[in-house]
């Protein structure tokens, strides 16, 4: 499989009571396109500062990370989020005072990818694709359930026809059943539509589901 | 979804915040909308007052300023010298200001009284004055002798009013207007030419027609018979021919209401004045000076001042001016001529605007104004605060959105740009509605106001006593009359155009001030640290 996304020798650190605590060490992999990875981890191990790098939300103190053979600094982090990448968080990340229809236009109006001219009709589709119909389209979105609101961010996030979809523990607040037909979505998305989903969880529901299952320990990440 | 929908969502869907927004932007908008009203009233009051005043700049010796200089004189022959030589007003300054396109026309203006010989027959007022008519006895001091020397004198019947330039203020304003004939020229003036411009009323009195000669006396037959004879001179030095090249109108009738009407001497009628030239008689005007002197330079040979040649009369001497009125094209143009022209005169004259009254009066307008402007920018400075506030806290409660916002990709301008575009709206939402309630109360409070200030003043109307209401005829008032109603009746607090207008620019600059520091924070939010703080 052709890769999307590598990672170079990722060192990344911060300052905790004065002493420079490492994090990343020299970490180096590469995930592939159309796969549906998960990334485990102890707590503290750095699951959440590795996604916000690859996620272009932060910068590595050094090492470099590719997008699709170019490199991330080159393409800029804005744009990077804007046009490559998007991101499904565990609180969901909605509007509040927009409709769940609403933000879903939302992403596909800030991104520079080339996307179909009936945007209104495609966002209703690709909410009903994950079971949200018109009337609960057209909701507030804190009129609707935490797995709804889950689907609708789902939902934002290939609206702006990206390859590459990252999720920071996106069950972590759903019940078990819910859980499980998120984990189909994610399936779908990198097996159907070929997107590569990198899901960072502590669920073993989760990764047992994923294509890959990948852990970060002690600063570096390796297959499991 | 871009961000300007977005800013429309957020106000019609947060409606609490909006409403209270609206109302904080509204209640501003009423204070801003009153402030602006009641200033801008007061300032027009003033103009639209000041534009119905006359445009009159008096250019004068300053007599004050002569005698403070003298009086730091200590060397008698220096105070003799500067007296014999003092600062007169000169025509050819006076002609260099007729060259600024400001100005209209001046008025260098001899009074006199004139006899006519008897042909010419003064127009009647039939008053009390004429009837007990005839002259009288007039007394002086002969230096020569050092006796009290009575002669009879012959009232005159005229008035001659003779101006330095080609055109008078009473013409350029209205007061006079030419009915036949015309005005004399320069050219006139430059020749000395005996050419005269009567009055309707004695043209219809006496028949006269444009071409028609008149005799005009600058002094009486019986004065040259019982004393000025004694200085040689002759009533042919006194008298000249003078061409009639205009018959004009005036509007000023000594009605019988007239305070003075009953003891009105002849001249002192309006209808009896005659205007020329001022040159036609300054040759005459000096001879007699001149022969005056050299009677008593030959009479008193123990009066040292009559035997130095220089002391005898000049043209210099017998021809200065006092004051030169300059009637401006722009009444509001007046207060800039004379501090443009201030420093251009000499040290010894002055520049008048004839305002004083109206500054006085208008001072009870400029402190409502200075209030006015003083509650705006309080009222600005305040919303700017409390609008800087309301947003910087609003934002901490939106970080949320602003990570999200950030994460899909959307550039920190644009979300500004949100900002101010939601608080935009609302704001002009805001003032328009003030614009409504602010034009209701804004006159009632102007009013009010105005009313308040005017009774803490002290501001009255002053003597209602005018000296020139009694017709003086040697000294014209070209001054307007101002009153505190006049300013008043033209105090209307309005929501004009240009207030609207500045009321709008007002709230964005409140709107976008207030952006700033919001925008500052929002510039240096960390996406990944909202969210995963959130998270």
């Amino acid at each position: 499989m052709a890769e999307i996304l590598r990672l170079e020798n990722i060192n990344y650190s911060y300052i905790d009571g004065g002493y420079e605590r490492s994090i990343l060490k020299d970490l180096s992999y590469t995930f592939e396109a159309g796969k549906f990875y998960t990334i485990l981890g102890p707590s503290g191990s750095g699951k959440t500062t590795l996604l916000s790098l690859i996620a272009g939300l932060d910068e590595p103190k050094s090492g470099n990370i590719y997008f699709e053979g170019r490199n991330v600094k080159e393409i800029g982090l804005h744009k990077y989020r804007r046009n490559d990448i998007s991101i499904v968080f565990q609180q969901y990340n909605l509007i509040s005072y927009l409709t769940a229809h609403e933000n879903v236009m939302l992403a596909m109006s800030e991104t520079d990818n080339k996307l179909p001219n009936d945007r209104k009709q495609v966002a209703y589709a690709l909410l009903a694709k994950f079971g949200i119909v018109e009337t609960k389209a057209n909701r507030m979105v804190n009129q609707l359930s935490g797995g709804e609101q889950q689907r609708v961010a789902i939902a934002r996030s290939l609206a702006s026809n990206v390859n590459l979809i990252f999720a920071d523990e996106p069950t972590g607040n759903l019940d078990t059943a819910t859980e499980k037909e998120i984990i189909n979505v994610f399936k779908e998305l990198s097996h159907e539509y070929g997107k590569t989903v990198i899901v960072v969880t502590h669920s073993d529901t989760v990764s047992e589901m994923s294509d890959q299952r990948v852990l970060l320990k002690d600063g570096i990440l390796q297959d499991i | 979804m871009n961000f300007f929908q977005r800013a429309i969502k957020n106000i019609t869907r947060r409606k609490t915040k909006s409403i209270l927004l609206l109302i904080t932007f509204f209640v501003i908008g009423n204070f801003v909308i009153i402030g602006l009203g009641v200033s801008q009233a007061s300032q027009s009051a003033k103009i639209l007052t000041r534009q119905k005043m006359r445009a009159v700049v008096t250019y004068s010796t300053d007599w004050r300023k002569i005698d403070k200089y003298v009086q730091e004189l200590e060397d008698e022959d220096k105070i003799q010298e500067f007296y014999n030589n003092y600062p007169r007003i000169s025509i050819t300054d006076v002609q260099e200001m007729l060259k600024d396109e400001r100005v209209r026309t001046a008025n260098a203006v001899s009074i006199n009284t004139v006899y006519a010989n008897e042909e010419l027959d003064f127009v009647h007022l039939g008053n009390q004055a004429e009837e007990n008519r005839g002259g009288g006895t007039s007394c002086y001091y002969d230096d020569a002798t050092g006796e009290q020397t009575c002669v009879e004198y012959v009232e005159p019947n005229f008035l001659m009013k003779g101006n330095y330039f080609p055109d008078m203020i009473e013409f350029a304003d209205g007061g006079y207007t030419i009915s036949e004939g015309r005005f004399y020229t320069q050219d006139d003036l430059d020749n000395a030419r005996p050419v005269v411009l009567v009055t309707r009323a004695l043209a219809d009195h006496n028949n006269l027609r444009i071409g028609d000669t008149i005799t005009l006396m600058l002094q009486s037959p019986t004065d040259i018979e019982t004393y000025l004879g004694n200085y040689g001179i002759t009533i042919e030095d006194v008298s000249r021919e003078f061409e009639i090249i205009g018959i004009f109108e005036h509007n000023t009738p000594l009605l019988p209401d007239s305070p003075n009407y009953d003891y009105a001497s002849p001249y002192e009628n309006p209808d009896n004045m005659m205007l020329i030239p001022n040159t036609a008689f300054d040759d005459m005007r000096l001879s007699i000076a001149q022969k005056q002197f050299d009677y008593w330079a030959e009479n008193n040979p123990e009066e040292e001042y009559y035997q130095i040649p220089d002391n005898r009369p000049t043209e210099e001497d017998v021809l200065y001016l006092n004051d030169v009125t300059l009637l401006l094209n722009d009444p509001l143009e007046v207060d800039g001529f004379v501090e443009e022209y201030s420093d251009k005169v000499g040290q010894f004259f002055s520049l008048n605007a004839n305002n004083e009254e109206f500054q006085r009066l208008s001072k009870p307008l400029d402190t409502l104004s200075l209030y006015a402007k003083f509650i705006v920018w309080l009222v600005v400075i305040n919303a700017v605060v409390i609008i800087t506030l309301v947003t910087a806290l609003t934002l901490k409660n939106r970080e949320y959105e602003i990570g999200v916002l950030l994460s899909i990709g959307a550039s920190k301008a644009k979300i500004v740009a949100q900002f101010f575009i939601e608080l935009a709206i609302v704001a002009i939402l805001g003032f328009t509605l003030s614009i409504v309630s602010g034009s209701m109360i804004a006159n009632k409070v102007g009013q009010t106001v105005l009313d308040y200030q005017i009774a803490s003043s002290g501001i009255n109307e002053g003597e209602d006593y005018d000296y020139y209401d009694y017709n003086n005829v040697w000294d014209t008032d070209y001054s307007s009359d101002v009153t505190l109603d006049d300013l008043v009746s033209e105090y209307n607090v309005s929501v004009s155009p240009v207030i609207i207008a500045e009321i709008y620019v007002v709230g964005l600059g409140i709107v976008l001030v207030s952006t700033i520091i919001p925008s500052m924070m929002i510039m240096r939010f960390n996406p990944k640290r909202i969210l995963m703080n959130q998270n």
